[in-house]
């Protein structure tokens, strides 16, 4: 069944001139699934969703939504889709409130008293002019002609980069919202708490191809605790064990230290410091931000590796 | 802290930011000047060449375009040449001006420069509008030496080394001038857009000062800065008072910018944003959103350039006098001849109003049209794109709404003129003329007009060719008779495919082609519009 699955890429490439944007990108949005897209700044976020969007065309392999090919059937496919970009730009002279009715109209749909909810909850002044606009406020209008849009999916491009914390949060239940309701989401970001509280799978990108995809739990194989300890004995030979990472001791006795554990090493790094005599212990659970960095680590001193 | 702390630092940055704009406009301003100068003797050596073009420049016609010729002193050539010039290159200067003086405050401040350089640096709170003068003065100076050194080298007879530095100065200075003023303009808002039309309307209304009144009453021509540079009379009388005229505007513009600077915030205007409607019912499209954006800028425009063309057709019965008409012509003509002769020098002169309606339509128009790649390019457009709006119908939106404004421009241009015009003149001209105008200057101004949608569809980077070449064609019409341009290069200007009327039947062949090239523009710009990717900020 191909309307099952709201995005599908396939192998898809982008160049700008010599410049390969997306080499090979491949997944898919299932119906009433949240898809968290991760990557790195200039990894090919954007780019490929300006591709979904019909906005730019593809160089090679194809992308569809709801079944239609995203660059031939745009406007059939923007009908039902409702899109925030990163970065919002609005016309200077036009007033929020003018912008998001402006927009519904333009997806022929109609200010509702979901729309008003949406002003109140992120407390926007829709009569001020677009050009007074702090960044984070041109965000909550695009976010809100985008919310009060009823349409089956929802793609969103680093939505909440010039939100503050609140705001985030009403981001948050908004996205909570639509889920129950059997929408589907596809959220791009680098801020990779906002994706793991969301996300129901995560697909991560970078340098232009899809490295990882696959749910969260899928993912632990590259997920690192965070560890603080303290001991009555020294932690000396604390560093020699594999799956120890980045030590740091808190006093000259190392009896106090700080440092990552891989999952799978847990058992062995629990043991050694049971030996020492554990006074306090504290793990942070592994988020998406440590997996990320850890993979980038591995890399990195793979190729490191090769390139000596 | 001084308030001007890192002035010059911040000259430095705004010389190596400009240099190859700078560099490109001295070439142009400095460079053609000169050359000019140089071919000069060559088109009016002789006393025949000399008295043959002092008649033409004595028409009331000429000097509404080109400014008074010294009259009652023998002429020379580089008397011819400062008439022939001064008024032009005072525009060219002040438009040069402008763009530097925007560049340099206005536009730095919108993008955020400024607050970064004057947050994040112990810059004086007026450093940067100190660095905005200080460019406008370095570069209006090496205009100054380049061109008197230049044109004190190309020995053309009847110059003087006072003259030519006092010309050379004075088109400096106009220029340095009306750049401050810039300043003044772009303290009040906060859009470098607005402030570019409060610059453009203040040179339009001084530039109309210094038409009517040169027909007028040339004494009454001291009212208007623009018309400052004539009174220099360089080359005969070498006047000195312009130039402190020149600079005394300057500083005091400075001065009033500078006041204005300390009692605003950065980043903001001294007239206040107020606020609007909170919801919109009308907003539906691109069309909507096209006339709520543009629609009371395009109505001024209509209704300034109605007024523009009224102030020429307000000169029409001084224009239609003949020059020089002694009782032996005139009992040989008749007063039936004369009154033929009259007209037919009106009605060269309204060709001559159509060609310059064309332009300002042709601008007025573009400017509409290229928000298509500017909207895209500041990433407006990307929120209605993703809307389920089609290509096809934000192109033919935005290019429908240019062509026709264009249309509408011109026709006011030559109504205004038409209803002045006849309310000073006797013997009135029929609307036909000015029709038949209409009807060969709108088919250049859409050929224009497609050639920018088609640029905006296929290669949207070089959309700015039309404006050159806009501006060349214009250059060329203008100047290329008097400058004795051979007849095949004028040919490279678009106004004179179809300059015949109101003369002359206009060129069907021509008008027609015109037409059909216009369409295909049109469409090859569609199919690009279609087909390209659209680009992020």
């Amino acid at each position: 069944m191909q309307q099952t699955n709201m995005i599908e890429i396939k192998h898809l490439q982008k160049q700008f001139g010599k410049f390969q944007a997306l080499k090979d990108i491949n997944f898919e949005l299932g119906a009433g699934e949240v898809l968290g897209f991760i990557g790195p700044n200039g990894a090919g976020k954007s780019t490929t969703i300006r591709t979904i969007l019909g906005l730019i065309k593809a160089s090679a392999g194809s992308v569809s939504v709801f079944g239609k090919d995203a660059w031939t059937d745009a406007v059939a496919i923007h009908r039902q889709l409702a899109y925030v970009p990163g970065d919002v730009y609005l016309w200077p002279n036009l007033t929020g409130g003018q912008t998001i009715d402006m927009l519904l109209h333009m997806s022929q749909q109609k200010h509702s008293q979901r729309t008003d909810r949406l002003i109140k909850a992120f407390a926007l002044d829709t009569g001020k002019k677009n050009r007074t606009y702090s960044k984070g406020n041109r965000q909550k209008v695009a976010l809100i002609a985008a919310l009060s849009t009823d349409v089956p999916l929802y793609i969103f491009d680093e939505p909440t980069s010039g939100l503050d914390p609140l705001n985030e949060v009403i981001f948050q239940e908004q996205v909570h919202a639509l889920k129950a309701q059997g929408k589907s989401i596809l959220l791009s970001s680098h801020i990779l708490s906002e994706v793991e509280k969301m996300g129901d799978r995560i697909v991560i990108i970078r340098a232009g191809e899809i490295i990882e995809a696959g749910s969260l739990d899928s993912m632990r194989h590259l997920t690192r605790s965070q560890v603080s300890v303290e001991t009555s004995q020294p932690l000396a030979q604390l560093a020699q064990i594999a799956g120890v990472h980045q030590v740091t001791f808190g006093n000259d006795t190392q009896t106090k230290a700080e440092f990552g554990a891989d999952t799978e090493a847990l058992n062995t790094i629990m043991t050694y410091l049971a030996q020492q005599h554990i006074v306090t212990l504290k793990t942070t659970p592994p988020t998406l931000e440590d997996m990320f960095l850890r993979y980038y680590d591995a890399k990195d001193t793979q190729k490191a590796g090769v390139d000596l | 802290m001084s308030a001007f702390a890192q002035s010059w630092t911040l000259l430095r940055l705004n010389l190596r930011k400009d240099w190859l704009k700078i560099f490109v406009w001295l070439l142009i301003l400095a460079g053609v000047f000169i050359a000019v100068a140089a071919k000069f003797e060559s088109i009016y050596g002789t006393a025949q060449q000399i008295t043959t073009i002092s008649n033409t420049l004595m028409t009331p016609a000429m000097v509404s375009l080109f400014g008074v010729t010294p009259s009652g002193v023998s002429l020379n050539t580089a008397i011819v040449f400062a008439s022939e010039m001064m008024v032009f290159w005072a525009i060219l200067m002040i438009i040069f001006n402008y763009s530097l003086a925007l560049g340099a405050s206005r536009i730095p401040e919108e993008n955020g420069i400024t607050e970064l350089v004057r947050g994040g640096y112990p810059v004086g709170r007026l450093a940067p509008l100190m660095a905005a003068a200080l460019e406008l003065t370095v570069v209006n100076g090496l205009f100054t030496v380049i061109t008197a050194l230049g044109v004190s080298a190309t020995g053309m007879p009847g110059i003087d080394p006072a003259g030519n530095w006092l010309f050379a100065l004075v088109l400096g200075l106009v220029g340095w001038a009306f750049g401050l003023i810039a300043l003044i303009f772009a303290q009040l808002v906060a859009d470098s857009r607005t402030a570019g039309i409060y610059n453009y309307l203040f040179f339009g209304i001084f530039y109309l000062i210094r038409m009517v009144t040169d027909i007028k009453n040339p004494d009454y021509t001291w009212l208007s800065p623009i018309g400052w540079v004539e009174k220099a009379e360089i080359y005969t009388y070498n006047r000195w008072t312009p130039v402190w005229l020149f600079l005394i505007l300057g500083i005091v513009a400075f001065g009033i910018a500078a006041r204005l600077n300390v009692t605003r915030d950065l980043g903001a205007g001294l007239i206040h944003i107020r606020s609007g409607k909170k919801t919109s019912r009308f907003l539906k499209g691109p069309l909507s959103l096209l006339w709520q954006l543009q629609g009371v800028s395009s109505l001024l425009w209509i209704i300034g350039l109605f007024i523009f063309g009224a102030m020429y057709g307000s000169v029409f019965n001084s224009i239609g006098k003949i020059a020089n008409t002694t009782p032996m012509i005139q009992k040989l003509l008749g007063s039936a001849g004369l009154q033929h002769l009259a007209t037919q020098q009106l009605l060269s002169f309204v060709g001559i109003l159509g060609m310059i309606f064309a332009l300002v339509a042709v601008l007025g128009g573009t400017m509409v049209l290229n928000r298509l790649y500017s909207d895209e390019r500041q990433g407006y457009l990307a929120l209605i794109q993703t809307r389920a709006v089609s290509r096809t119908k934000l192109f033919w939106a935005y290019t429908l709404y240019s062509l026709i404004f264009t249309a509408i421009l011109l026709w006011a241009g030559l109504m205004g003129t038409m209803v002045a015009g006849n309310a000073v003149l006797t013997h009135t001209l029929a609307y036909h003329y000015y029709n038949d105008v209409f009807i060969s200057m709108v088919a250049v101004a859409l050929l224009l007009v497609a050639l920018n949608a088609a640029f905006i569809g296929l290669a949207p980077k070089y959309h700015g060719v039309v404006w050159i070449w806009l501006m060349l064609s214009f250059f060329m019409s203008y100047f290329g008779k008097i400058m004795n341009l051979p007849d095949w290069s004028l040919n490279f200007s678009v106004f004179n495919w179809l300059n015949q009327a109101p003369l002359h039947a206009m060129n069907m062949t021509h008008f027609i082609s015109v037409l059909i090239v216009a369409v295909v523009l049109l469409i090859g710009g569609y199919i690009g519009y279609q087909k390209r990717d659209l680009q992020e900020r």
